[in-house]
């Protein structure tokens, strides 16, 4: 440690190193896994291997004979608990309740259904696998465009619409829009995405008397301790909620779910500690998820490019069990909130389906930027203005403010024209230009793209959970700091920048502030990191809270020491009186009075040196930036590599420039991720297609550049000046890398505005033509019927089902009343691990026997089975790659098949077909 | 279901258990030993947070059972720091570069970065920088990482003096 | 994401291994760096009831040369496996490495770096510096992950792989081993004990190029091979594509239409179309088939071009 920042006085604005990155560095931290209780059992879930059904039966016996599993708790042990999910608000999550494990009906893959407590997770999961469970499979809703059409995914709904709100079409804006000289109209679809903190859910609850003590990584102990309370709204129950150090959120930990309240339920109710710890496998399939949205922007420009009027019509996938029912609103708040923008309008609808709920994500409403920047540089290009031009003419500058958006936003302070020129000072276009110009002529194509946003930050007093943030700050006998918050860090840092503030507003060394979060019982409520609002309200909190306390201070030591408190100044720990050397005090020898002797203390004075502030911060802080993006196409492969990138942010005062920078590094990461890389799809049976980390495809070292900085630094009006940076990287970060690879790629055409830009996306543009294709119906078969099964780490289908499907659980299609016509050709897809492997069946019918043959270039087999109604059922064996027995199950309807094969031991892998 | 007896060194300590033949290596370092710095990030071996030293290299411990190391010296991100606090050159450079954020993914690219510049010969920054593909950290975009490496490479390759 | 249970056995001999084998009847599974294996355990994919490691058996270990005549090879004459012998003559000289050398160590190892570079280059690109650290190169061999490097690489150099079992050793050309994805030739009962790479001449040009989302992912297109060169000709070409069907591929009409033709004189272009006619690739989420090929051409191409250019301007 330096003690050159021990000395200088002023440590905001300083590279300070971490506190906690002591711990982190050498393996002492305490993450909710690292936690050991007396007498402490472990949780393994039952979960659905599909994503629509009803449950039949449930069977436990033999899983609860199994040695070493204490307990099978299903819906029954549960339900008497009455335990109603709330969203982030403390609003029911959705209009039909929430259930903790699903009782008679599964609506994902995933969905827990019973849950196994056993003395080891080893044992646990040996006992999961136990559990029979018969489903009666229903035809899942999987997309949006599915939603829009399939009858509601719960019973009781009467559609699949979770949220609405908005016009589709207001008779005004219509006209304008019409009318306009020019309209672009584009949808944007992005993809659904996986939080990935590198620390899954995990949660140890224990009640002891009344108090109902959980461990659980999270976003805020208070937040979850407040949800808990309400809840399982139970009289004399107190709850303390811990969680010391957090892998990571995202969004993903900001309240307890389904698992998380099943593990706490349930260790009420058999009086033991219980632990659940998800894997990544769970994490993956069943964790909340983000992002699935599309949508479509109608906007309007004059001849120069001056926006006139715009639509956004916008649709979420809230999954069958969202945390918090949702239409996005917020991204038609912000759309055009940083341009002169006279007329707009919007529609938006969440979406109920068959597949794991929508959640929270880093920057929740970002569609917004992706669309507005994307479709500003494709109108640029169509009507031949610079895209720097088309923003600039647009965008709202220092001088057209005060001014309210038409959503109402009063905006006073934003800069987003200004980061814009500031960045433009580091970075020369016009030589880019020439350079792009001449690597072309060689093959080479570079691309460079700029974005520009405001983000809301530090929200504040407007609903339920965004409070103040309170800090509770002493100079404690020994003469140090402590500090309570009710912030809390997963990687923020918040130990270590609220101990900036304090240290610089007391006048004590860094060194001697010590910030404890991460306890419900310690600091006071906030919602802890959601909306970028730590450094914000926290900081504010911490310098308001620490004025009071050097005030008491300062009135104190002015009474000891007979002398003017104005006089009096505290620096670096030591109480100087201004004239009088004599008088030098160091803060502990005033502290140790101020505890210890109240008879030295002024009149009415309360003993001790303590001080506590809730700060409100006004309504919302925006944050600004402006980013520039320059990659390199390689047009062989279709690979982006990303040469360079500036960041231009406006983040008011800065506590920490390395923990700034470090969040705009982590978020843009995430948007390379989004733009380049990462995808968590379902199949059409609503099955997950990225199960482990071989297909979810986080960004590596290589794929993420050194970024470069360049800080604006305006003072907001917010106490300190702060605002928020969190979430402003994976906003700004898609639509700037998806502009610059538009840009590089613009000799061939318009990009689609869909994520991600997989290599064969690109090639495609580039090839112009299609590279996908009509995959399903290719003949080139690829491998032989006879060894569909093989393992693979990554394997996404059959790691689904070979972890969920208990060895005698039933796979059942709906039946149907319809007779199909079966005999002739089909040409089948077997989803395996490997991938889709394509088999040429050839079916004959004799009443209800089937006889057939498939066929790859890999040889043929034929085999005998049976036809009830459309469904068809076969066995065959085979004995490579080992001796197993196939069992195919398959529904016809019209001249498409599908169903599953169960594969002995190794799950079962889902097939699909089409009339040759 | 096997039961073995191991010996082995974790952390300079020799220490003897008895496991059951599936358990992973990272499930005993953490549960049986208290070793929880190594952290379980994806139990498939993609993440490498669970990276520990095995007889002088970096090994995921998710992708090992614990019988194998019977008689095998075992370090994990506890056993660097010195007595005395004093922080690893790695872990120093990590903290000076602000490598961290969250800290799941850090005992993980500690003990590769470890394993590769304890070793003879410091490798240059390719290297290193080739190594750390092998770690997913959510938080940091690498940042930090990428500048500790670097400051811990040999800038020629050659032999540590 | 735990293994189910199983009964662990740690072998010294590759006999004591074979025979826990044969008496497990197709229930065990070998355990050798288990850097594929072990998340298959974890994520019961694979649920064997017998694990038999071959970590601590110390013939699988090492790299020998062999530069001998038939006659003194005396795993050559217990051959003769039930699945009948390959027949190709072997090379008078070659380089064996036991099944448990390390991905690292064939990085590492002065004789494999002189004698096999191509093997050396697949190497490095196989999963990461702490996979490679364990995994082996017996492990990759014997997986036959279609869109491995391995694989393939012992395809197009042309290596066997020598299988031992209660009921005697055979050789697998690497070229048949493969059957389907994740299918090999070997038996339940078989243990890899040596893969045998034949020495190429000494003026031998290398190939490789590799198509990875990221580093160390399995490829979306690979290839892999070598191109022996004799006065100015192409004497000998082994090419193999991974990543690009369901098992190493085999550019047999590429290597057909290189072999004898001078190298000042090559059609690029149109040995990398032949090349291309010899895959299968399928759609994944990753890539999709024509992705594969239209990017397998143009790699092809441009490996051929640079390793010749390089080869004439030397």
């Amino acid at each position: 440690m330096s003690s050159a920042h021990v000395n200088d006085g002023r440590v905001i604005g300083k590279r300070m190193l971490r506190k906690e990155d002591a711990r982190l560095l050498t393996g002492r931290g305490t993450f909710v896994d690292d936690v050991v209780l007396p007498g402490m059992l472990h949780v393994a879930f039952v979960r659905s291997p599909i994503a629509r059904g009803r449950i039949r039966s449930i069977d436990i016996s033999s899983a609860r004979d199994l040695p070493g599993v204490l307990a099978v708790l299903t819906p029954n042990d549960l339900d008497p608990f009455n335990v109603k999910l709330l969203s982030f608000f403390f609003t029911p999550a959705m209009s039909v309740p929430v259930p903790l494990l699903a009782r008679d009906r599964v609506a994902y893959v995933g969905d827990p259904v019973a849950m196994v407590v056993a003395q080891d997770r080893y044992i646990a999961e040996d006992a999961a696998a136990l559990v029979i469970v018969d489903y009666e499979e229903e035809d899942p809703v999987v997309t949006i465009a599915d939603a829009k059409r399939a009858p509601p995914v719960h019973p009781g709904m009467e559609s699949n619409v979770a949220a609405v709100m908005g016009i589709e079409k207001d008779d005004d804006l219509e006209e304008a829009l019409t009318n306009a000289p020019y309209l672009l109209t584009r949808t944007v679809r992005h993809q659904r995405l996986s939080q990935s903190p590198m620390e899954t859910r995990g949660v140890l609850a224990t009640k002891q008397g009344d108090e109902l003590l959980v461990y659980v990584t999270c976003q805020s102990p208070h937040l979850v301790a407040r949800y808990l309370a309400l809840a399982l709204d139970k009289p004399h129950l107190s709850v303390r909620v811990i969680a010391k150090d957090v892998g990571g959120a995202f969004g993903l930990k900001n309240h307890p779910w389904r698992e998380e309240m099943s593990v706490i339920v349930g260790s009420m109710l058999l009086g033991s500690p219980l632990k659940w710890i998800e894997d990544r496998w769970e994490n993956l399939v069943a964790a909340n998820q983000a992002r699935e949205q599309e949508m479509t922007v109608r906007v309007a420009f004059d001849g120069s490019g001056k926006l006139l009027a715009a639509h956004s019509d916008y649709s979420l996938n809230n999954g069958a069990y969202p945390q918090g029912a949702e239409a996005n609103i917020a991204v038609h708040m912000f759309i055009w909130a940083a341009y002169k923008m006279p007329q707009l309008g919007f529609f938006t609808r969440g979406w109920h389906t068959n597949t794991v709920g929508n959640g929270a994500y880093r920057g929740p409403w970002g569609m917004e930027s992706l669309a507005r920047e994307t479709m500003l540089d494709i109108a640029a290009r169509e009507l031949s203005i610079d895209p720097i031009e088309i923003r600039r003419r647009n965008l709202i500058t220092k001088a057209d403010q005060p001014c309210t958006t038409p959503m109402g936003l009063p905006l006073e302070d934003i800069t987003p024209a200004e980061c814009l020129d500031k960045l433009l000072e580091v970075i020369d276009v016009s030589a880019f230009r020439a350079g792009q110009a001449a690597a072309r002529k060689q093959g080479k194509y570079l691309g460079l793209g700029i974005a520009v946003y405001i983000e809301p930050t530090g929200a504040a007093g407007q609903m339920a959970p965004m409070t103040g943030e309170l800090a509770h700050l002493r100079i404690e006998p020994t003469g140090k700091v402590t500090a309570l918050m009710s912030t809390h860090s997963q990687g923020h840092g918040t130990e270590s920048t609220m101990a900036q503030v304090i240290a610089d507003q007391l006048g004590v060394a860094y060194e001697d502030v010590t910030v404890f979060e991460g306890d419900s019982s310690r600091g006071g409520f906030g919602p802890g990191a959601a909306g970028s609002r730590q450094g914000v309200i926290g900081g504010g909190a911490c310098r308001r809270a620490a004025a009071l306390l050097k005030e008491k201070v300062k009135r104190v030591a002015a009474h000891i020491l007979d002398a003017d408190p104005e006089s009096i100044t505290v620096e670096n720990g030591v109480v100087i009186v201004a004239g009088a050397e004599s008088k030098t005090r160091s803060l502990r020898q005033i502290a140790e009075i101020a505890y210890g002797e109240p008879a030295r203390l002024p009149p009415d004075t309360e003993s001790g040196l303590e001080a506590q502030y809730r700060y409100d911060p006004p309504p919302v802080t925006f944050t600004s930036a402006a980013h520039a993006c320059i990659v390199e196409i390689d047009a062989d492969t279709g690979f982006v590599k990303i040469k360079r990138w500036l960041s231009c942010e406006d983040c008011g005062t800065i506590i920490n420039p390395a923990v700034v920078e470090g969040q705009i590094a982590g978020g843009l990461a995430q948007a390379i991720g989004a733009v380049l890389l990462e995808e968590a799809g379902y199949d059409s049976r609503g099955n997950p297609l990225a199960v482990t980390y071989k297909d979810y495809l986080l960004p590596a070292i290589s794929d993420v550049p050194d970024f470069e900085y360049v800080h604006a630094c305006t003072p907001s009006k917010s106490e300190g000046g702060f605002r928020g940076v969190g979430e402003g990287g994976a906003i700004i970060g898609p639509p700037t890398l998806v502009n610059a690879i538009a840009d590089a790629l613009s000799p061939f055409g318009e990009v689609p505005l869909e994520l991600p830009l997989t290599p064969t996306r690109i090639l495609e543009l580039i090839e112009r033509r299609p590279l996908t294709g009509k995959t399903e119906a290719a003949t080139t078969a690829t491998s032989a019927p006879a060894t569909p099964m093989t393992a693979q780490a990554g394997a996404a289908q059959a790691a689904a089902n070979a972890t969920l499907s208990s060895p005698a659980a039933t796979m059942t299609s709906a039946s149907h009343a319809h007779s199909a016509v079966i005999g002739g050709c089909w040409n089948m897809v077997l989803a395996t691990p490997v991938g889709p492997q394509k088999i040429i069946g050839r079916f004959n019918t004799e009443g209800d026997v089937l006889k057939g043959v498939l066929e790859s270039d890999q040889g043929s087999q034929s085999f005998a089975g049976t036809i009830a109604g459309n469904r068809l059922k076969w066995e065959m064996k085979v004995t490579e790659p080992m001796p197993i027995t196939l069992k195919y199950d398959l529904t016809v309807e019209g001249n498409k098949l599908s169903g599953k094969v169960k594969m002995g031991l190794f799950g079962s892998a889902n097939l699909t077909g089409e009339r040759a | 279901m096997s039961e073995h007896k191991i010996e082995l060194t974790i952390n300079g300590r020799r220490q003897q258990a008895t496991v059951e033949g599936r358990k992973t290596l990272c499930d005993f370092l953490r549960v049986d030993t208290g070793c929880t710095g190594v952290h379980v990030g994806c139990e498939h071996g993609v993440c490498g947070a669970c990276t520990v030293i095995i007889d002088g290299l970096a090994v995921r411990s998710c992708l090992m059972l614990a019988v194998q190391t019977d008689g095998c010296a075992v370090t994990t991100v506890e056993g660097l720091a010195a007595p005395d606090g004093a922080l690893h050159p790695v872990q120093q450079a990590l903290r000076d570069e602000h490598g961290v954020q969250c800290g799941f993914c850090t005992p993980g690219v500690v003990m590769t970065l470890a394993a590769l510049t304890d070793g003879p010969k410091r490798p240059d920054a390719d290297t290193l920088l080739d190594a750390m593909s092998g770690h997913i950290c959510r938080c940091t975009g690498y940042q930090g990482i990428r500048r500790a490496a670097c400051k811990l490479a040999s800038k020629t390759g050659a032999e540590k003096p | 994401m735990k293994p189910a249970p199983f009964d662990y056995y740690a072998p010294r001999t590759i006999e004591e291994a074979y025979k826990l084998l044969a008496e497990a009847g197709g229930g065990a599974t070998v355990l050798a760096g288990g850097q594929t294996l072990m998340p298959l355990l974890a994520l019961r994919m694979s649920q064997p009831f017998i694990l038999v490691d071959i970590n601590k058996i110390d013939a699988l270990k090492g790299v020998t040369r062999v530069t001998n005549s038939a006659g003194s090879r005396v795993e050559r004459r217990a051959s003769g496996g039930p699945q009948g012998e390959a027949q190709e003559a072997p090379s008078t000289s070659a380089t064996r490495i036991g099944p448990v050398v390390r991905q690292n160590e064939v990085i590492a190892d002065e004789t494999l770096r002189r004698c096999l570079p191509v093997l050396v280059t697949a190497t490095r690109h196989v999963g990461h510096h702490q996979t490679r650290n364990r995994g082996t190169i017996g492990g990759s061999i014997a997986l036959g992950e279609p869109a491995a490097e391995l694989p393939a690489t012992a395809a197009a150099l042309g290596a066997s792989i020598e299988v031992r079992s209660v009921r005697g050793t055979r050789r697998v050309r690497a070229d048949e081993m493969y059957l389907a994805p994740y299918a090999t030739a070997l038996e339940p009962d078989e243990l890899i004990t040596t893969i045998e790479f034949p020495d190429w001449p000494s003026d031998t040009v290398p190939l490789f190029r590799e198509v990875a989302r990221r580093p160390g992912d399995f490829a979306l297109v690979g290839l892999v091979g070598a191109l022996a060169i004799e006065s100015g000709r192409i004497s000998r070409a082994g090419i193999a594509w991974f990543g690009m069907g369901p098992v190493p591929m085999k550019a047999r009409q590429a290597e057909a239409a290189l072999t004898g033709q001078s190298v000042a004189a090559l059609d690029v272009q149109s040995i990398a179309e032949l090349a291309v006619a010899d895959t299968a690739p399928f759609d994944d989420r990753h890539a999709s088939a024509e992705y594969r090929r239209t990017v397998g051409r143009r790699i092809f191409a441009r490996a051929l071009g640079e390793a010749l250019n390089v080869r004439q301007a030397a």
